[in-house]
């Protein structure tokens, strides 16, 4: 209790999250979510202690079982002796902010062991597959000593090279019967992809699934890039040691650039996401009569949509310079919130 | 009859004083908007909008034949037999669950003097949750349903009731070891398998993995096993046992609305019967000891079409879509359960006034078999005045009220037929979306049920909040609390539970381990085999002294453990 | 400048397994704003803790529709035990009036009887939520 702790030698929460204190960490990883500007000196801070964990991500559409292969591959983890933190992301409510954050709920026998570490990091507006927070929340954990970080990034609407950064290897997640099969997988994650996995390789369809990926990998065969596809049943318990294996040797091959990056490797990912976010937030704030202007000049004076772009651009940019950054971007049409309410 | 006439006096003179229908109408009409309003909107449950009056523009006799026929014939919608409660009521078959086996006989055998006619066992909730109960806090032992681990403890439960007279319902989800214990009791007792009557309450496990999330038991595909497996071995030694019970009561209890209930029911029906068929059981053999178990709840008129608009449907849908020939595979039997979620923890004695409207509801719907709760569930496992008061007010509804006197009394009415119609029309289109969706294992394991029924609930709790729908005691006519006494709860005698986990342990060193190992090897390799029963060996497993717990652990690291599916 | 947004678990413990109670409050609470964890029945007085500590919550509420309560006050002590005493506990369902007061005296901020309203649950929350946070690691334990 606070007053027992009073009289305890005082260890800052700092150090104490260092000795991979788990309350310290958690109350960190809050911090960090709330942002400004104790959360980004505590960022600052961090940098000098990132050490050399591993961030596997999982990728895919909703359904394909990405919480449950996640439980199945913490599982596999821990039989081989290993400790592992997961960071499971989820939408925030476009309309009020909030979020009802149940990845874990899959992970359920985890929770009492020490050895593992959940955290539900709620998207809090950003509409990538993370939230604006995950650089620094990945190097906190880092920080605290966990060598296996998991990332689950929320099931749609990722942009990939997002992911890349951040992740040493990523898994991108396919199952059958997702509508078009593959065509769920969006354009553009097969490029960033270390691993294809099919889940629920059980269901029937799941081979063909296996062979139009195997088809559309043939096509960027030139790139030289090997990309295994591995089938799993993470309800069974089928495949996962393999998955844990190509994962492992996938991480082997990233040691070297991880070692060549250091501890600066997160950084293009982090600034890029601030600087997205910041763009964002600053384009929404102009005044309506700027946006009236640059369509007037359009309307009388026949500026190009190209020139009118550009100029807006420069605005929201030009507006921003003296501006702190806001990280909440809220007011999407998008919405990926589906859940049972 | 072909035409309906509105006007009947035979004197011609009358009959010109006599306004039109048209005219009639529009002048009351007038009258009605002029004192209340158009704007006045009234929803039920399932949100069908009710009108203010019905008439034969509406419904009229001409659809006599079409949407009523007569009880015992097609379309069923007057009920399944031709004498129904005038022949013989319902069976009075209360749920009862509560503390050792021998707090349950005591009870059971009290309830059996004072007018129930079957008996039905509630485990405890440890049970539920696939556990015995040396691994369970003794706190919670017996609060909430009776400690049965043993084919010894269902002996004590059942001692001196004549299994081979009386109906048991047992509350006893996959992979029925409650069953399997009774047949092993059975067996002591030299009675015949043929002679044991009553229903495996709990047979249901989508509705489980839906609204109890039991995923503490088997997965989904082991639960699918067992139950096919449960009724092949029910058909072959068992035959007067209902294997199958669609558990409606927990999408309706979850927060799905009447029509959606029914949907969901009627489509889990579908499933359980096309599973079994799949095996190469023939419908005729299997869909008569299928039954149906319901939440009745206190929206009285479309409590009553829901039921009479299911009956129609799965009459339909055994004969036309399943190719079931012989009528008893059409009959829709149900047991109702006055619904416990309509009861309030505020001024608890006015639980009485709604179990009987919500148990007229079930009478009037045509109901096979019935529990009314007491009037204290909704505070605590109940206590035994108030499991009394709840016979009581099913013998006062049949022998003092008259409401058997006639075979579908509401039947005829333009408003309860115009609404049977219209959630008989909500509940295929909740049958269509299951079936879009691949059928109801596929639509629960991809959320789309959880996901239905997350909605309407927020919506239900929404009309409460708002006060649309009202509820005495708690968002109207408030009392101060202090001045309502409450009853005291039920708790077992935590001297008696105390001694009976020690027994349970003596029990289990003492038995013979050989043939507990053997049983559950057999157990194991029945798992692992398709082609032998696997429920076989539960039952086998059962009457050597294995435990609940130690069944449901060897299935689960066979047929896989269930996860959680859909949840936020 | 910017609120640190309240994050609660809502959760049962025990055997009973029926969520509507639960899952309507939580979906309440996320539209108050709040960050709600979620987890299905049945979870252990251990993964509780656990899972508290590591969402780093400020309230926890148990849904309790059954006979579940009794057992919330093991659950108090392990929380104490964690070093979690500070956070916010309350309890939502069916607890007998003359077993209120045992999980008052166990240290159950607030019980809330079947009756409760949306506005009510939000408010006291929010209420109650703000005060334990209080109690919690601040940003300055960080900078030193």
């Amino acid at each position: 209790m606070r007053g027992e702790a009073m009289e305890m030698p005082k260890v800052s929460a700092f150090q104490r999250l260092l000795d991979g204190d788990v309350a310290a960490l958690a109350r960190a990883i809050s911090l960090l979510e709330t942002g400004g500007p104790v959360g980004d000196a505590l960022a600052d801070r961090l940098r000098d202690h990132v050490g050399s964990a591993g961030v596997v991500a999982f990728t895919g559409p909703p359904g394909a079982g990405k919480s449950t292969l996640i439980n199945a591959y913490v599982s596999e983890l821990r039989q081989r002796g290993e400790s592992v933190a997961v960071l499971a992301v989820d939408p925030s409510s476009p309309l009020s902010g909030g979020a009802v954050l149940g990845d874990r709920t899959r992970m359920g026998e985890h929770s009492a062991d020490a050895r593992v570490f959940i955290r539900s990091v709620a998207s809090r507006g950003h509409l990538g597959g993370l939230a604006l927070s995950i650089p620094a929340i990945v190097d906190a954990v880092d920080a605290a000593g966990w060598s296996n970080i998991v990332l689950e990034t929320v099931g749609a609407g990722q942009s990939e090279t997002e992911i890349a950064e951040i992740a040493d290897v990523n898994i991108v997640l396919n199952a059958p019967g997702l509508g078009d099969d593959v065509q769920a997988i969006k354009a553009g994650i097969l490029e960033i992809a270390d691993i294809l996995v099919v889940n629920k390789c059980d269901l029937p369809l799941a081979d063909r699934t296996i062979r139009q990926l195997k088809a559309m990998l043939q096509l960027r065969r030139a790139e030289g890039r090997n990309v295994p596809i591995l089938p799993t049943s993470a309800e069974r318990g089928e495949g996962i040691g393999a998955l844990a294996d190509a994962i492992a040797a996938k991480m082997d091959g990233a040691r070297t650039w991880m070692a060549d990056a250091g501890t600066s490797r997160r950084l293009p990912g982090l600034l890029r996401l601030r600087a997205e976010a910041a763009f964002h937030q600053q384009l929404h704030a102009l005044p309506e009569s700027d946006m009236e202007s640059i369509v007037a000049k359009m309307t009388m004076e026949g500026l190009s949509v190209e020139s009118a772009t550009n100029m807006l651009t420069a605005r929201a940019v030009a507006a921003g310079l003296h501006r702190p950054l806001l990280s909440a971007v809220a007011n999407s049409e998008r919405d990926h919130w589906h859940c049972g309410f | 009859m072909t035409q309906v006439q509105f006007k009947t006096p035979n004197d011609p003179q009358e009959q010109l004083m006599l306004p039109g229908f048209d005219e009639a109408q529009a002048d009351w009409r007038r009258d009605y908007d002029g004192q209340i309003g158009k704007d006045r909107r009234i929803t039920n449950r399932s949100g069908i909008e009710i009108a203010p009056i019905y008439t034969p523009q509406d419904w009229n006799a001409d659809r006599h034949m079409a949407d009523l026929g007569f009880p015992g014939q097609a379309p069923y919608t007057r009920g399944i037999y031709p004498t129904m409660h005038r022949g013989r009521t319902w069976s009075q078959r209360q749920l009862i669950g509560l503390g050792t086996p021998a707090d349950y006989n005591k009870r059971v055998r009290n309830i059996l003097e004072l007018g129930a006619s079957a008996i039905s066992l509630l485990p405890c909730n440890s049970g539920f949750r696939g556990i015995d109960c040396d691994e369970s806090p003794l706190a919670l032992l017996g609060t909430c349903g009776t400690v049965v681990n043993t084919v010894d403890h269902m002996d004590q439960a059942l001692d001196q009731v004549p299994l081979d007279e009386i109906s048991t319902a047992m509350n006893d989800p996959s992979p029925f070891t409650l069953f399997a214990f009774l047949l092993g009791v059975a067996k002591r007792r030299g009675i015949p398998w043929t002679k044991i009557t009553g229903t495996s309450n709990q047979s249901d496990y989508i509705s489980h993995y839906v609204a109890n999330h039991m995923f503490y038991r088997l997965s989904q595909p082991g639960s699918r096993r067992v139950l096919v497996d449960h009724v092949a071995f029910c058909r072959a030694n068992v035959p007067n046992w209902n294997p199958v019970s669609v558990v409606g009561q927990h999408m309706q209890q979850a927060g799905a609305t009447p029509a959606e209930t029914m949907g969901f029911a009627l489509s889990t029906a579908i499933q359980y019967a096309e599973d079994c068929m799949a095996r190469g059981m023939d419908p005729d053999t299997i869909l008569p000891r299928f039954t149906f178990f319901f939440d009745i709840s206190i929206s009285f008129f479309e409590e009553v079409a829901k039921f009479r608009a299911g009956r129609r449907i799965w009459a339909r849908i055994a004969k036309e879509r399943l190719g079931a020939k012989d009528p008893r595979s059409w009959r829709f039997k149900f047991h109702g359960q006055t619904s416990g979620v309509d009861l309030t923890a505020q001024q608890p004695l006015n639980n009485i006034a709604r179990v009987a409207v919500q148990a007229t509801a079930g009478i009037f719907s045509g109901l096979q078999s019935m529990h009314t709760d007491a009037y204290d569930e909704a505070i605590s496992c109940p206590t035994e005045e108030a499991a009394r008061i709840a016979v009581a007010t099913q013998n006062i509804l049949r022998e003092e009220a008259h409401l058997c006197d006639v075979i579908d009394p509401l039947g005829g009415s333009y408003y309860v037929e115009t609404l049977t119609n219209q959630m008989e029309e909500d509940i295929l289109k909740v049958m269509d979306q299951i079936d879009a969706a691949g059928g109801m294992y596929e639509a629960v394991g991809s959320g789309l049920v959880q996901t239905m029924i997350g909605q309407s609930a927020l919506a239900a709790q929404e009309k409460i909040e708002d006060g649309t729908e009202k509820i005495v005691g708690v968002n109207c006519y408030r009392e101060d609390d202090g001045t309502v006494e409450q009853p005291l709860p039920y708790r077992p005698d935590a001297g008696a539970m105390k001694a009976h986990v020690k027994a349970f342990r003596k029990f289990k060193r003492e038995r013979s381990q050989q043939e507990v190992d053997t049983a559950i090897s057999e157990l194991r390799r029945a798992s692992d085999n398709e082609e032998i029963n696997v429920f076989e060996k539960v039952v086998d497993a059962a009457s050597v002294g294995v435990t609940h717990g130690e069944i449901i652990s060897t299935l689960r690291e066979e047929l896989g453990f269930g996860h959680p599916l859909m949840v936020a | 400048m910017q609120a640190e947004q309240l994050r609660v678990l809502v959760t049962k413990i025990g055997f009973d397994g029926h969520d509507r109670g639960s899952r309507v409050v939580a979906a309440y609470l996320r539209d108050a704003g709040m960050e709600v964890i979620y987890t299905p029945p049945w979870q252990e007085v251990a993964a509780v803790v656990a899972l508290a500590m590591q969402e780093d919550v400020d309230v926890i509420g148990i849904s309790s529709l059954a006979t579940d309560h009794l057992i919330i006050p093991e659950l108090m002590d392990a929380l104490r035990e964690a070093g979690l005493g500070h956070v916010t506990v309350i309890v939502g369902g069916i607890v007998p009036e003359t077993e209120i007061r045992t999980l008052s005296e166990a240290g159950v901020a607030r019980v809330f009887g079947p009756g409760a309203s949306r506005e009510d649950i939000v408010e006291q929350v929010t209420a109650l939520g703000s005060e334990s946070r209080k109690s919690k690691l601040s940003s300055d334990e960080f900078a030193i």
